[in-house]
Formats: structure tokens, sequence, C-alpha cells
């Protein structure tokens, strides 16, 4: 072993105990669950209900036969569902449908590009501004103005509303800890729940149109301003606070003089961080009717037209670039300490106004005048990049076959079936003993008494068998995930160059909807399993290398140079040094990869991965089997709950201090 | 304070700049240019606004698009509302998000709806959907007898895929469309495995690739649907039964014939204008269906081969505005 000539690294015995433990662990239950093949699965044909999943069927018709005439509604759900849907109006007929009587938005496409560019400029710079104003125009070129407004209008409409709630109780939360101790749970819940599992439970409450869309954006959305400002608030500093508090300061004044500005970084990270969510929603708020670019998406999708789908999902990428490095680019300038000097105020003064005027002219031209207000039809390159997408997908199709074809049969004969057999054709009294004992081996007594109690209410709901399908395909993409996401993270974890090179695919690959790329890969793989677990290994590869280069990064220098003055080649530096120094980044890269995978096995029902997403999408369009649609969406999130607290309870183990 | 001043010059602009922008909006100039848009016929010229369901398939998009076509062309304002089939379209027709479903292969689903009221049947729309399972024609033309059911559990084995669990792949139709999959192979003791597919265009995958390579496939396929122009199948027949026994008609049973029917809101059936008209007179053949669904598949704009056929057709448009 050389682990001798690494000193910085020791392997606690305790650890080695651990590992023999879990292999004879799985040699036990491989061996015993071929014995009971086939015995005791619960398995449920897909037409037919269980006790559970019938009687949650019976509720959701009685919410809909209440609608009209329960208190509930008359007074909560139906008074918030007009007030959001006449936001959202507000906003689109400013910039995306046409306002009143007019033709045309309040604002046509000159005037929208003009006050981005301004209002750009204002909270950031110049070159920001010009390439606010060129993504925005490209999503015009792209031919989808007006989906590309419509997209633009819904996710501000989400964010205001997100910020309004989202800001005021992140403020308490990081103000308070009991506040903070209610709020964490449940922002964890709503985190952890697949988007498309809400989508049918909120349109039973508040109908089928932009309202649901919107709320469904924010259950998202606002967890992520809650906890980024409690977090922002509770960084600060305590001396400025106590300096404050000594002065005999207010606690109002206390919160608005010292502890707001010194959090404001945090905060507009925040805000930030809830447009992305928000723009992440716009194909699967299409679902439920909502207007703008999802609704391209979608259709492509049904018609099998890979080029359109693609290119409203560049369009969609495009707007999240535009709107993610402007709100950056104001993060950045509130970091700048050196106050300006007097000439400089006035050069930004001047420049401001003189943008100010342009924006006006640009507005003001394009409620006159006709070349203003339609976005020219003759600049539409839309057809041509469709037309590229779907020559290079065609050709993939036909000439790499062998590749994707052998691909898909190494991992279903090799790991998928395999796996399957045990976790879901085998007892399932056996499979929730070996996972209670795993997660007890690797968590402690508290992750089995979690992982215990989720996997019996599973049964319960009738749905075993469909989850440990579904369980199967998480857990393979995951090990997929890491596999290629610790190559690919390492690799930009050492190189600055690589990190580069590969961001902006990153970037683009967190904000390229899902539902592009289902129809190429049905055209790669066929529909399968594996089509299904590939859809959750693209969308979860990018959060992954992401986590995993940063942990690469944040390795102690001294820890690298120890290791190489040593003499240690490249790969000891990494296998030896690196990868275990990054251990944590590791953990939370898997967990974040497993909780990926998972937000996207609805999707992956569409492609032939069966399970409990299939179920939710059954559900969602068979009344009959709406409540079994339901209750599989509970099971996605009780999965989601368990893979979430082992991890939780496996890092809180490897970070305590060792003994 | 130097901040604060920044804030201020910051404010002032933007607050002329709304300032100005509200001065702008009394003059829409460009809304003179664009109302030369043609106004409806007089006597239909109380047309109200509608949005019409948009769904999954093309030969859907074909019927609703004839049907935009022509309400336009009679001074309604038409809006079309992708979403998903069955459930979720009703429940939007009860918010009054849409008022229409040209094309409902549902099954009677709707009636707990209906009998809310939240949406009317509104009778045939002329297309009679046949659901089935289809073989590719290579298989049907190789061997002879496997069109009939009783013959499938000989030919198993040419199905079984990694998928399938040892036994012959049926690939399912999608959720939403009418599907008894699991009660064909039980009830003629099949030797498959029900594939559940998400989508349709997962079995476009398959039979496309089935056809270009001769690989087997059984798969849930439907007419009207001009697919099967491209790519020859044949339907596989069961043992059929007599579906006006609802008791015997679960057991060994094929897909019954199903005459398509429009569902609309009461708030379009009462208006009484033309956009109504259009709604309870439209009606049509598979094969004109087929023939602009055709058309939207090969490229064409939807609204261009809609208006393709209403040219071509002008007495069958003309009657459903009687």
């Amino acid at each position: 072993m050389s682990v001798r000539t690494e000193p910085a690294i020791k392997i606690a015995p305790k650890s080695i105990r651990r590992s023999w433990l879990l292999g004879g662990l799985l040699i036990i239950w491989v061996a015993v669950a071929q014995i009971l093949q086939g015995k005791a699965t619960l398995e449920l044909a897909v037409p037919e209900n269980s006790k559970f999943t019938a009687w949650a069927g019976e509720v959701a018709d009685s919410i809909r036969d209440n609608r009209n005439d329960g208190l509930a509604f008359k007074y909560f759900f139906n008074p918030i569902r007009e007030f959001v849907d006449g936001f959202v109006n507000i906003i689109r007929e400013f910039i995306a449908i046409p306002n009143g009587s007019s033709s045309i938005p309040v604002l046509g496409w000159l005037g929208v590009i003009s006050l981005i560019g301004f209002v750009v400029f204002a909270v950031s710079n110049v070159r920001m501004a010009f390439a606010a104003v060129a993504l925005t125009f490209a999503c015009g070129a792209l031919g989808l103005w007006t989906d590309s407004m419509d997209t633009l209008a819904m996710t501000f409409a989400a964010v205001i509303l997100s910020l309004a709630i989202g800001i005021p109780v992140g403020i308490w939360a990081g103000l308070s800890d009991r506040v903070l101790k209610v709020v964490t749970p449940i922002l964890d819940l709503a985190q952890i729940l697949p988007t498309l599992v809400y989508l049918a439970p909120l349109a039973l409450f508040f109908l089928i149109g932009p309202a649901s869309a919107t709320i469904a954006t924010m259950v998202y959305s606002i967890p992520i301003a809650v906890r980024l400002t409690a977090f922002g608030i509770r960084g600060v500093p305590t001396s400025p606070v106590e300096a404050g508090t000594s002065m005999g300061t207010t606690k109002r004044q206390l919160l608005r003089k010292v502890q707001l500005p010194m959090s404001s970084r945090t905060i507009i990270m925040g805000i930030n961080q809830t447009v992305m969510a928000a723009l992440s929603f716009v194909v699967i708020a299409a679902l439920i009717g909502a207007p703008g670019l999802g609704k391209p998406v979608i259709d492509a999708l049904i018609i099998r037209n890979v080029g359109d789908g693609f290119v409203a999902g560049i369009a969609v990428v495009l707007i999240a670039i535009m709107l993610d490095r402007s709100t950056s680019a104001a993060i950045t300038k509130k970091d700048t300490f050196v106050p300006p000097s007097e000439a400089d105020r006035k050069r930004r003064k001047l420049a401001l106004i003189t943008a100010g005027i342009a924006a006006i002219v640009g507005i003001v031209l394009s409620r006159q005048m006709a070349w203003a207000a339609f976005f020219p039809k003759q600049i539409d390159i839309g057809s041509q990049v469709a037309n590229a997408s779907d020559s290079a997908v065609t050709w993939v199709t036909e000439n790499m076959e062998l590749l994707t074809a052998g691909l898909s049969k190494a991992v279903t004969v090799g790991v998928l079936n395999p796996l399957e057999s045990i976790l879901a054709n085998s007892p399932w009294y056996l499979t929730i003993a070996m996972i209670t004992l795993i997660s007890l081996i690797l968590g402690g007594i508290r992750s089995a008494i979690v992982s215990a109690t989720l996997l019996i209410a599973v049964v319960a709901t009738g749905l075993w068998y469909d989850t440990m399908i579904t369980f199967t395909q998480t857990i393979v993409a995951t090990m997929l995930t890491m596999l290629v996401g610790v190559v690919l993270g390492v690799w930009i974890g050492r190189s600055v160059r690589a990190e580069r090179a590969l961001r902006p695919i990153l970037d683009a690959g967190q904000t390229l909807p899902a539902f592009v790329y289902l129809i190429p890969m049905l055209g790669f793989f066929g529909p399968s399993r594996f089509t299904a677990i590939a859809t959750g290994i693209l969308y979860s590869i990018p959060i992954v290398v992401k986590i995993v280069g940063q942990g690469i990064r944040e390795v102690p220098v001294n820890m690298v140079e120890a290791a190489t003055s040593t003499g240690s080649t490249k790969w000891q530096l990494i296998t030896k040094v690196q990868l275990p120094a990054a251990k944590k980044s590791l953990l939370l890269a898997t967990n974040q990869g497993l909780i990926f995978v998972l937000a996207v096995v609805v999707i992956g029902g569409l492609v032939g991965g069966g399970g409990l997403g299939y179920l939710v999408l059954l559900g969602s369009s068979k009344p009959e089997l709406q409540g079994k649609g339901l209750v599989a969406g509970f099971c996605i999130l009780l999965l989601g709950v368990m893979i979430d607290r082992i991890a939780q309870y496996m890092v809180a183990r490897n970070s305590a201090p060792k003994h | 304070m130097v901040r604060n001043k920044r804030v201020g010059a910051k404010a002032s602009v933007l607050a002329a700049a709304a300032a100005l922008l509200l001065t702008a909006c009394g003059g829409a100039g460009v809304d003179a240019e664009a109302s030369a848009a043609p106004s409806g016929d007089a006597a239909l010229a109380e047309c109200g606004s509608y949005a019409i369901a948009m769904h999954a398939w093309v030969g859907y998009t074909a019927s609703a698009q004839v049907i935009t076509e022509v309400a336009k062309a009679n001074g309604c304002d038409i809006s079309q509302v992708t979403l998903a089939e069955a459930g979720v379209t009703y429940d939007a027709m009860e918010s009054g998000s849409v008022d229409l479903v040209v094309e409902d292969w549902g099954g009677g689903r709707w009636q707990e709806w209906a009998d809310r009221g939240a949406l009317v049947e509104v009778g045939d729309n002329g297309n009679v959907g046949i659901i089935g399972m289809y073989v590719p024609q290579w298989m049907a033309d190789k061997y002879p007898d496997i069109t009939d059911s009783a013959n499938l559990n000989k030919y198993a084995e040419l199905f079984v895929t990694d998928e399938s669990k040892g036994k012959g792949a049926w690939y399912e139709g999608p959720p939403g469309y009418t599907t008894i999959g699991e009660k064909l192979v039980s009830a003629n003791n099949l030797n498959f495995t029900v594939l559940p597919q998400g989508t349709e265009a997962a079995l476009i995958d398959v039979f496309t690739k089935a056809a270009e390579n001769e690989t087997p496939a059984i798969g849930y396929w439907w007419t009207p649907q001009n697919f099967l122009a491209k790519v020859p199948m044949a339907r596989v027949n069961f043992p059929t039964n007599d579906w006006t026994d609802a008791a015997e008609a679960s057991g060994l049973t094929d897909y019954p014939e199903l005459p398509l029917i429009k569902l609309a809101t009461p708030k379009a059936m009462d208006a009484n204008d033309a956009f109504t008209k259009i709604v309870k007179n439209f009606k049509w053949t598979n094969d004109d269906q087929n023939a602009v669904a055709a058309d939207i598949e090969s490229g064409t704009d939807p609204a261009v081969a809609a208006q393709k056929w209403i040219d071509a057709n002008a007495d069958t448009v003309a009657g459903w505005l009687k």
C-alpha cells in the first residue's frame, strides 16, 4: 500500500471495518434475493388502484366537486388565483400580449430591448448592457420573440411574488432561531419535491392556467430566496451589530442600517438564484397552461420535431444567460469599495442620462412605428438552426447506432436488470431490512430509523414495486453520473483552462430544458429504461461537475505541494490526496446528483422509464387513476427525503472530529 | 452619502422615463396600421374570443387548425392553448381557460365534468378512431398468420428485448390514450409483457426502426393517423366482443371503433355566434384530416395547410356556417 507515502491521509480502522461489513451484507442480500426471486414483490397492475390510491382519488374528486362552492375556495384559493392571474397579465400586457384594445403590448420589441439595455446598464455596466441587448435580440432572431417575452413576463411575475414573500420570511428567519428551525424542514421538502409532482395537485386548487404555473414556480423558487436571505443576515459579523446595539439603536434601525446593507450581496445572489430557479420552470409550467417558450418545446416533443424544440430550448438558455449575467454583474458591482471620484460620478450620470434618453426614444418608437413594434420577420434564423440540429441528430442516430445500442445493452443487462432483480423483484421485507441495515452502517441509528419508516410508508401506499423500479433507475443513473461527473470535475478542478472551456457548456446544460433532448434520446436509444436513465444523467451532470470541481479547487495548496514534493505521480496525487480531501464535496455531489436525477424521474416516464414517473403521467391524464398518480408523486418525495437524509447523516458523521 | 446621491440620480431618470412612457401611451400609432386586419362578415360580426385546446397529435392539430382559420375568417378571436389531453383539459374547460376540444378519444371520461356543467358534448366530428395492436408490414408478409391474436404466442420469442423480462415486448399506448393492454394480454393468455410508453413519439420511434431495420415489434396504434401512410403496418385481430354488454366486453375483447367527438364549454355553446355554429356543424372525414395532417407533418405551417384545405372545400366549410 502506498498509503505510507501520504502522511496527510489516514484511513480510520473503523471505516475499513465498515466497508467489510457492507460487502458481506451485499453478498448475503444478493444470495437471499436470488432464492426468493419474484416472491412478495407487491406488484400492482398499471390499471389497478390500491386501497390507498383509490382513497386518494376520492379525495381529489371531492376537492373538484367543492371547487365552486366550498368556503376554502371562495375565500382563499379563488382570490389568490385571481390576484396572481391579474398580476401576471399586467406584466404580460406590458411586454408580451396585446394590451387592452391595442394590437401590441405596451412596449414593442424595440421598446423592450431599450428598456432592458437601460436597466442592465443602470445596475451594472455598459458591456453587460450590450450583451443583454444582444441576447434578447437573438431570441427574436430565432423567430420566438413573443414566446420569449411571455417567458420573461412569467419569470418576472414569479420572481417578484417570490421575493415579496421570500425576503421578509428570510429576514425573519435570519433574526430568529426559532423561525429558522420551523422554516428549514419546509424548505427542504419544497426543494426535494420533484416539480412535475405538485403540478396536478396545484391545478386541483388553482385550476389550469398562468396562476397555477406561477404558483408552482413560486413553490420552487421561494425556498431559495428565504435561504439565501437568512444566510446573508446571519453572516453579518457580530461586532457591527453589537456596536449598534451598544449605541442604543432600535431593532428596526439595526436591521435597516446595519444588517440589511451588510448582507445585500448575499441577498442579491438570492435574487439571482431565484430568477434562475423560476426560469428552469418554463417548460414544466407549459404543461399546465403557462404561455411562453415551454409551449414550442412541448409541441416539438409531440410531433417529434427535434429542431424546433431545440431552437426554443436555445432561447431559454439565452434568456437564462442574460438574466444570470446581469444579476451577477450587479453583485460584483456592489463589491467595489473604492468610492468613485467626482469626475467619474459626473461621467456616469451623463452616461445614464444619455442611455435613459435612448431608451425613451426606443420605447416611443416601439409604440408609434410598426417596424419597431413587431419583431421583423425577415430576421429569422430559427429554421436554419432547427434544420442543422435535426440533421446532427439524424446523423448520430444513423451512424452511431452500434455505439448507442451497445452502451444501452451493456448498462441494461449488466447493471440495471441485476439491480432491479435485487431491489424490486425480491420480497419487500428483504429490501427494507437490507436498506435499513445499510443506512445504519453508513449513517447511524437515526438514518436507519428514517429509512425504515419511509420505506414502510411506501409499502402502505401500495406502490412499493413501482417505487423500487424508480429507485433502481435512480441509483444506476446516479452511479453513472458520478462516474462521468468526477472525471470532468477533477479535470476542471485542476485546470483553469478546462474550467473556462466547460463552464458555458455546463451553464447551458443546467438551463436547457430536459424536454428538449428527449426526442434525440429516443432516437439514440429507443424507448427503454436506459433512455430514462440517460435523461437523468444529462440533467444532473452539470451540477455534479461543478460541485466536484469546486471541491478539488478548495483542497489546501500545502497538501498538494507536500504530495508533489514526495514524488507522487499525477494519478497518485488525484486518487490519494485530492479526491480524499474533497470527500465532503463528493458526498454533497452524490446527494445533489440523486436529487437531480429524481427531479426528472417523471420525464423519464415519457421515454419508457415506467415506474413512478409513468404513474404520475398516467394519473394526470386518466381520471380514474388520478389518485394513483398523486400517490406516485408522494412516493417520489419519500424516496427523495430518504436519500437526502441518509446522505446528510453520512456527511455529519464523516465531518465529525475523528477520535 | 455618495451612494444615496447616485441612487437619487437613477431614480430621477427612471421617473422621467415613466412619465414619457405614460404620455406615449396616449397615441398608439401602431394600432392604426395593424387594425387593417380583415373584419368579419357583417351578420356574424359579434363573434367572441375563444381558446381551442391543442393536443398531442398531428391529426388533432389539423382539425383544430381548420376550425381556427374558419372562425378567424368569421371575425372570432381565437387563441390556441397546448395542453395534455383528458383530465387536465377538462379541468381547463371548467376553469374557463379552454373552450373547445375538437377530437376527444376519452371514451366518456369527461362525463363527470359534464355532470357538473363544466362542458357539453357537441356530437361526432366525423372522424372514427380505430385503435389496435399493430405489427410492421414486413412481419405480416413473412408470417401471414401473425395478424390473428391466437397465433401471437407462437411468435412471442421474436419480440423479446432486454426490457421485457423474457417475454415478448408489448409496446402499450401513452397515458391518456384508451388502453387495455393488460386485459388483452391476460384474457388471451399471451406470453407478453406490457411495456408502458410515455409518449406517441416513443411508439413512432419503435415502428420506424422496426420498418427500417426489419426488427420485430408489436405496439399500440390507431387511425386516423397519417403515420400509417409512411410506415405501413398491419393490425392484429383479437376476438371481437359485443360492446353493448359492458360485463362481456371486459373479456377477450378487441378495441372498439370509437366515433370521435367534440367537447365545448357552455359559454361557447350558448353564445350563439359564428363560433357556436362552426363548433356545432364541424364534421369531416378521416381522409380530410389525413390530407391536412400529411401537409403539416411534411413541414407546412399548420395555418397554411388548413387554409389550403379550406380553399379546396369551400362548400363543406360554407355548410358549417349555416
